[in-house]
């Protein structure tokens, strides 16, 4: 609390002082760009030098410099020294609690009615579509990583498993994607369990190397295996999703004809929508309900201190292995999705860069926060979409961003935990006012 | 102190850590209802003992009787069931969980009725009201000397007949010691609640405990009840002088 008395002494000093930080910052300037920039020199058509000045521009790099280092020096005592708490009026306080509240259903709402705003503009549909494709591979992973502290590299492998699975159900033995969905789950799970094993001893860098070593071995299986995989070729035909059997095209049984309106593809995209809406939020709900049982309670402790989980009566081996292996599960639902969307998938679509998106996702959105996984979602796939224009530059601004948005916020964009358990009169303590300690 | 049969038998124990014998065959007894403390130098292998009760390391010989049954080959997260409930070293509360989560994690192992954990839970709010008061608050939060009430909270949350404690006391100001062991003096007087209390500060557990035992590079070297303990010469000049509180 000495953030008030030295904002005093600052602020009592402030505009001289300001004017004569700003000042010298303008004399440097002058001094540096008054040879760099003031006098241009090149050699004539004779070999000797010439020069003209160009004090318009130096002029104005100065002035840059003068008012730049004042709107610094305004932001820097706006900021406060590093290190003191910033006292957040309580009106913007409760403003923030607020839209903290109803951001969640906000969003819903609106993501609820993304078809209907943006019905005839195809480029946002597919967008959204990859957004809600990436905040379920995100919720999935937040099991993994977020919930039971299990750092794993090589999520996209259960993706993979997944898309492989319903394709080659689908394209062998013609079951339809209602069948195949729970079956890539199941499949998916089951690989998770089969890396959880190994793995079991593992934790931190050396968990996270073996994961890595496991997508990439995954990669490979799909790449070399070519009677079964189709190689680099991939997989295509894939058949696509139908509601209830009636498939979503233009033939006379399809949903258009039975509904008697005229075909559109669109159609297919909003069923396609709502699809991955759904095993979004279902990944969502099976996660909150998990949190909340002691099997939810214990992956988190898990992440806390496994030697307390042990000495509690936690059975560490099945608590790691069922978090493998749900979080696998939601990630092969995932890849079944993909692979009904895109109709075609090849290896090259798992690469580890998927993983790393994915776990970008999970920690930029704060581990274990649900809002946080669909913001952070949001804003790295729809923020990479948006930076387009900038093309070579994109990589570039992306990175910055993230750098940006971790320096901000080092526990990630959503970094309050809820609790899970409650006194009956609960009172409510935010976890922004108290620090946290280990003494 | 005369139980034909103690609730907890350690018969010639042996642990080891690779090649290092930690345990090298170690006699100790608690009886239903007793506070025992086990004293000794850091490395002597108290924690040891204390691990090997809950299978982890495993013991290479020897064997752990409780109420008459041979745990010794039991699974770690198996003798928490048995109402056996362990305070580890270093407190090891889950800091990012508040301490209402903290304690229901004691609580999960058994299967006790909402009932019995609501009337479990008052009682871990008399004997430490400072968690009451800290009840939603993140446990990283607590300080040295709450998280260590948070850690026999959690542990008391399973109802359970012993009660392993790894150096309670370390690390915290010495009144907050005292408020410490005089809870686990209530617990064992008002709730019969049978303690075994690993400890360095070997003038506070002996002045605790019934009885004591005196632990050196793996061996038993002394045993006797507590106020005999603290008479010693040995005991003084090797535990008590220049340590004393």
């Amino acid at each position: 609390m000495t953030a008030p008395s030295t904002q005093t002494t600052k602020t009592a000093s402030g505009i001289p002082a300001l004017l004569k930080t700003a000042f010298i910052n303008a004399v440097i300037a002058l001094v540096l760009f008054s040879l760099m920039v003031g006098i241009r020199t090149e050699a004539g058509s004779e070999g000797q030098l010439t020069y003209w000045t160009r004090f318009g521009e130096l002029a104005s790099l100065v002035a840059a410099v003068f008012g730049g280092s004042i709107v610094i020096e305004l932001l820097r005592q706006w900021i406060g020294p590093a290190g003191t708490e910033k006292l957040v009026p309580p009106a913007l306080q409760k403003g923030m609690s607020l839209v903290g509240r109803y951001l969640a259903p906000a969003l819903l709402i609106f993501t609820l009615l993304v078809p209907v705003i943006f019905y005839n503009q195809r480029y946002i549909l597919d967008l959204a579509i990859l957004v809600l494709t990436y905040v379920m591979l995100g919720w999935g992973l937040n099991v993994v990583v977020g919930l039971a502290g299990l750092l794993d590299l090589g999520y996209v492998a259960f993706y993979a498993v997944g898309a492989y699975s319903y394709a080659l159900l689908a394209t062998n033995f013609g079951w339809s994607f209602w069948i195949c969905l729970p079956l890539a789950g199941i499949l998916a799970a089951f690989w998770g369990v089969l890396l959880g094993f190994p793995v079991l001893r593992l934790r931190g860098d050396y968990l996270a190397i073996v994961t890595l070593a496991f997508g990439e071995i995954i990669r490979l299986v799909l790449i070399n295996w070519q009677s079964l995989t189709g190689g680099p070729n991939g997989v295509s035909g894939i058949p696509r999703p139908t509601l209830f059997g009636i498939p979503l095209n233009n033939s006379d049984d399809g949903l258009a004809a039975k509904l008697g309106i005229e075909f559109s593809p669109t159609h297919r995209i909003v069923f396609l929508f709502y699809l991955i809406l759904a095993l979004a939020l279902l990944t969502n709900w099976v996660t909150i309900r998990l949190r909340g049982l002691p099997i939810g309670r214990a992956w988190e402790a898990l992440r806390e201190d496994e030697v307390a989980c042990r000495a509690l009566g936690i059975n560490t081996t099945t608590t790691k292995l069922t978090a493998f292996a749900t979080g696998a599960m939601f990630g092969g639902f995932a890849g079944a999705f993909f692979a009904t969307r895109q109709g075609f998938i090849s290896p090259e679509s798992f690469t580890f860069q998927e993983s790393a998106l994915v776990l970008a996702i999970v920690v930029l959105g704060g581990m274990g926060s649900q809002l946080g996984v669909a913001l952070a979602a949001l804003t790295m796939i729809g923020g990479f979409e948006l930076f387009r224009g900038l093309e070579t530059y994109r990589m570039l601004v992306f990175g910055w961003a993230m750098v940006l948005i971790m320096i901000w916020r080092p526990r990630g964009l959503v970094g309050h935990r809820a609790p899970t358990v409650y006194l009956k009169k609960a009172q409510a303590i935010s976890s922004d006012l108290v620090k946290e300690g280990h003494g | 102190m005369t139980a034909a049969s103690p609730l907890l038998a350690i018969r010639g124990l042996r642990a080891a850590y690779g090649k290092i014998e930690a345990l090298k065959g170690v006699d100790v007894d608690i009886n239903a209802g007793e506070i025992v403390a086990l004293i000794g130098a850091n490395g002597a292998g108290k924690s040891t003992l204390m691990m090997t009760i809950f299978g982890k390391p495993r013991a290479r010989a020897g064997q752990i009787l409780y109420e008459g049954k041979d745990i010794t080959a039991v699974p770690t997260h198996e003798i928490a069931h048995l109402r056996i409930a362990q305070s580890p070293e270093g407190r090891r509360i889950f800091p990012r969980m508040s301490v209402a989560e903290n304690l229901q994690m004691g609580a999960d192992v058994t299967e006790s009725t909402p009932a019995e954990r609501e009337s479990t839970l008052e009682r871990v709010f008399a004997l430490f009201p400072r968690l009451k008061e800290r009840f939603t608050q993140r446990g990283g939060t607590l300080s040295g000397g709450e998280q260590q009430m948070l850690a026999i909270g959690r542990a008391l949350m399973s109802r359970p007949r012993l009660l392993l404690l790894d150096e309670p006391s370390l690390g915290l100001a010495p009144l907050i010691a005292r408020q410490i062991f005089d809870a686990i003096r209530t617990l064992n007087r008002q709730d019969g609640l049978t303690v075994l209390i690993v400890e360095q500060n070997a003038n506070h557990a002996l002045k605790l405990a019934h009885r004591g035992y005196v632990m050196v590079n793996g061996l038993i070297t002394l045993a006797g009840s507590g106020a005999e303990l603290l008479q010693r010469p040995e005991i003084r000049a090797a535990y008590l002088e220049g340590g004393r509180h």
